[in-house]
């Protein structure tokens, strides 16, 4: 129940700073925040008190955690972070032609 | 029947290779790289239509099944390649207009070609893969590999204009994935498996409010992806500020990839029968043709002529999905055919007003005076293909908006008849105004002579190419639109297969 | 709209969505309830299918390495388009660095950084980590370079040539072993199996090292070239 709660919680601000900030930079925090909250939902939910999926040599282990929603988790974040790296690249290129880091003050050069 | 087919393993993996390749070919000179460009998908189209051919007895009889299983053959997280009916076709469609996007893309592309072509080619190995995978995580990594791979080459040209619709772009994409993967995880969450065919046999057993959360998510990621009105303010100005072999690829064939994937999604793997009872086809499918009219009206007030044309494809592709959602054979039909109408239209389009705007100042509709009597064949070429757009016989315009009024009508569903209709007046009267601005005549010498010798002296050897892919996509509309029962032998086996999704399960699962 | 009218409305809006949201997921089975045994499978015969007595390694790169070469041509793509868009005809220009204090101590804890990145990498298939991981550690030697001695020393150190070699050869290493899996075993990146040896040790779980080291490279030398190529736009300043 918390982990759904502190999800939710953490995936609406995410979505609030993405739609309605105008600053550039915290669009792309609002969005990583969105895909952290996820990864965080995923690892957490699928974790039933077991040992880490990993057999140590030579004993006999007893129950382990889920593996594979840890790695669809790390392609997840490395998914993520390949956008965050080619949005914050195109943010310095913008920046470089209007001099503001601003969406609105964007728009309002251009239309 | 697993059979172990290594060619679907093998369109996948070609081009990642041959654009691993391309990254590293700055000190080849021109005329290899593009050889080595047009050979890699001239091999890819050699596949696909080897593979159509081989099999054409099975393709008849709706018994055509591929398949290819990455590692272990009995375990259950394997991931499987498949490919029945319906993924022949799009692969068909889609490998053949890339192909004669990237002859066009080795003239018209005069810098930084090695890292544009190996972009390029990751996007066509994530297409195949998208179109042939039968897993639902190899389908999200795909999906978000296109949106990522397509990024950069929006943003092409670097004026503060593309660069923000490229960023806008990804925003908008990424967002829609991250819908995406949530519903993903729902799934596995609640089913234990990413397999499509094992997620379809027993998606019956979640309650019913978690299915309409897995199925709202899904919506939401592909209404994202797919223009449709609210959320289509990023489709113009991307469309509009990439190069134009760029904007054929967007516009034409990743549009319709996704239209595949809608279908892949909501037909087999999640029976349509759980969107009726849920309610929701009947209101994606009016926001489908809100959406449709919407592009048309638009498309009325764009100055620019690649806006234009961006606006257009909003309104198609509207009108395409709220067909497909009627659900009916005739739907499929009129469906199936418009896609394979609207990526040679849509292609042939951009790709001739980026050869006529090559000479002009901008993109605006004022500068484009006195064009139609500078590059005459191609004008006229241009001018076909609109009539194509707007449904005038014998293209094949014409008969893929006639079958799909026909399915509305046979619907009852006369809002849709009303907005198919509509539509094609409003491209009427849309088009006819930039080709009558095309048709004035220039008031001073100076400027059409120039014109004229810009486009002898530099490009005369590419002209050509560039030329005969415009008019190939021509004559293939003529062909098409005055020989369209050809198509009717793929389009009804694809019909089958999204009709009867058993025969997908049962063979994924059991081979 | 009103600024003050629009936000509220948005905020209502979420706010309803997480309500239905949060009834929704209550409803989701709990972990040990599902009859169908997610991945008993996986956890049974995990070790006995891979030898990889990292049960998420064999996951992340036997049962599902299509996945794993899908996402490391993804960073290979992003790398590419980045550089595209960076891209400048500028020749560097060196930045001063950090002071003497940092400079010292970073120069003592930069071996043992770069041998804890390649004991990452190449242990992924017995403790935890794996090819991005390491990949990641083996990156941040390159930023350091860049912040603490001036970005002429990284120049020099590693040109932006040999990083794109050796992300390319990450590349095609996993490209090739997924094709070798074609001709030796009958399926792309199936296990490699004449490759191993006893379970436990360095060498073993057939092709899983080789993959790891393969994707480190890659991700190591690709999230420098983007590091490299954000800095060359703000050169003229020092840190």
């Amino acid at each position: 129940m918390l982990t759904n709660l502190i999800f939710i919680i953490l995936f609406m601000l995410g979505f609030y700073a993405l739609i309605m900030k105008t600053n550039l930079i915290k669009n792309v925090i609002g969005l990583n925040l969105m895909e952290a909250a996820i990864f965080f939902w995923v690892i957490s939910f699928s974790d039933i008190g077991g040992e880490v999926s990993i057999h140590k040599f030579g004993e006999t282990m007893g129950k382990f955690n889920d593996p594979v929603p840890q790695a669809l988790t790390l392609t997840g974040i490395v998914i993520g972070a390949s956008t965050a790296a080619l949005l914050l690249t195109l943010i310095i290129e913008l920046n470089k032609f209007s001099g503001t880091i601003d969406r609105d003050q964007i728009e309002e050069l251009n239309d | 029947m697993s059979l172990m087919n290594i060619e679907l393993i093998l369109l996948t993996v070609l081009p990642v290779l041959i654009a691993v390749f391309m990254c590293f070919s700055t000190n080849f000179n021109r005329h290899s790289r593009n050889f080595i460009a047009v050979m890699g998908v001239g091999i890819e189209l050699a596949l696909v239509i080897s593979l159509f051919v081989l099999n054409f007895e099975a393709v008849k009889n709706s018994n055509f099944f591929l398949q290819y299983t990455l590692g272990y053959t009995d375990t259950p997280f394997v991931i499987n390649l498949a490919m029945d009916n319906l993924s022949l076709f799009f692969s068909l469609i889609v490998t053949s207009a890339i192909f004669l996007i990237v002859i066009f893309s080795t003239q018209y592309i005069t810098a930084k070609e090695n890292i544009y072509f190996a972009l390029f080619f990751l996007v066509l190995a994530s297409i195949q893969g998208s179109i042939l995978t039968a897993d639902l995580f190899t389908l999200y990594l795909f999906i978000e590999a296109i949106t990522i791979f397509t990024t950069p080459l929006i943003s092409f040209e670097k004026t503060e204009e593309t660069t923000r619709a490229a960023m806008q772009y990804l925003f908008y994409g990424i967002t829609g994935g991250v819908f995406f993967f949530i519903s993903m995880i729902l799934i596995y969450f609640n089913l234990g498996t990413l397999k499509m065919a094992a997620v379809a046999e027993s998606f019956a057993l979640i309650s019913t409010p978690m299915q309409l959360t897995i199925i709202i998510f899904f919506l939401l990621a592909l209404i994202i992806k797919l223009g449709i009105f609210p959320i289509h303010f990023w489709l113009p100005r991307a469309h509009s500020a990439c190069p134009a072999p760029i904007s054929a690829l967007l516009s034409g064939v990743l549009l319709k990839v996704y239209l595949y994937i809608f279908m892949r999604l909501f037909w087999t793997m999640i029976a349509f029968d759980f969107l009726v009872e849920l309610h929701l086809s009947d209101f994606v499918l009016d926001l489908a043709l809100v959406s449709s009219l919407i592009g048309h009206v638009f498309a009325l007030q764009a100055d620019d002529l690649k806006k234009m044309l961006a606006y257009s494809s909003i309104g198609h592709i509207g009108m395409i999905l709220a067909v497909l959602l009627l659900n009916t054979e005739a739907a499929f039909y009129g469906g199936l055919l418009h896609i394979t109408a609207h990526l040679m239209m849509k292609s042939g389009l951009f790709l001739s007003s980026g050869y006529l705007l090559q000479t002009t100042l901008s993109h605006n509709i004022n500068d484009l005076r006195g064009i139609g009597h500078t590059n005459r064949l191609v004008f006229a070429a241009f001018i076909i293909i609109c009539l194509g757009t707007i449904g005038m016989p014998p293209l094949i315009g014409f008969v893929s908006k006639w079958y799909v009024l026909l399915a509305f009508l046979k619907a009852r569903h006369f809002f849709g008849a009303f907005v198919a209709a509509a539509g094609s007046i409003i491209a009427l009267i849309y088009y006819l105004r930039y080709i009558s601005h095309a048709y004035e005549t220039v008031k001073e010498d100076g400027k059409s002579i120039k014109e004229e010798l810009l486009s002898l002296k530099g490009f005369f050897s590419s002209t050509n190419k560039m030329k005969s892919v415009i008019y190939i996509f021509t004559i293939l509309i003529i062909i098409f639109g005055l020989g369209f029962k050809i198509l009717e032998m793929p389009i009804n086996t694809a019909i089958f297969e999204l009709l009867n999704p058993e025969k997908y399960i049962e063979l994924v699962l059991g081979g | 709209m009103n600024k003050l009218v629009k936000k509220t409305l948005i905020t209502a809006v979420l706010a309803a969505a997480a309500f239905a949201l949060y009834y929704n997921f209550s409803l989701l089975p709990g972990y040990q309830d599902l009859e169908k045994g997610i991945s008993d499978y996986i956890i049974t015969y995990g070790l006995h299918d891979t030898g990889s007595l990292n049960l998420i390694t064999a996951v992340l790169y036997d049962y599902r390495a299509f996945d794993s070469l899908g996402e490391s041509t993804v960073i290979f793509g992003a790398v590419s388009g980045i550089v595209l868009i960076l891209s400048r005809k500028m020749l560097p220009v060196s930045s001063k660095g950090l002071s003497f204090i940092v400079k010292r101590t970073l120069g003592i804890m930069t071996p043992f950084i770069a041998l804890f990145g390649f004991y990452v990498i190449t242990h992924g298939h017995l403790s935890p980590g794996g090819g991005f991981q390491g990949g990641v550690i083996l990156a941040a030697i390159s930023i350091i370079f860049s912040i603490v001695y001036g970005s002429a020393f990284d120049y020099r150190r590693y040109s932006p040539q040999t990083k794109t070699v050796l992300e390319t050869g990450g590349a095609l290493t996993f490209l090739v072993i997924g094709l070798a899996g074609i001709v030796m075993e009958g399926a792309f990146l199936k296990n490699l199996g004449f490759l191993t040896a006893e379970r436990g040790t360095l060498i073993s779980a057939g092709s899983i090292p080789y993959i790891n080291i393969g994707v480190g490279f890659k991700v190591g030398a690709g999230l420098a070239i983007i590091f490299y190529s954000m800095i060359q736009k703000t050169f003229e300043e020092d840190f």
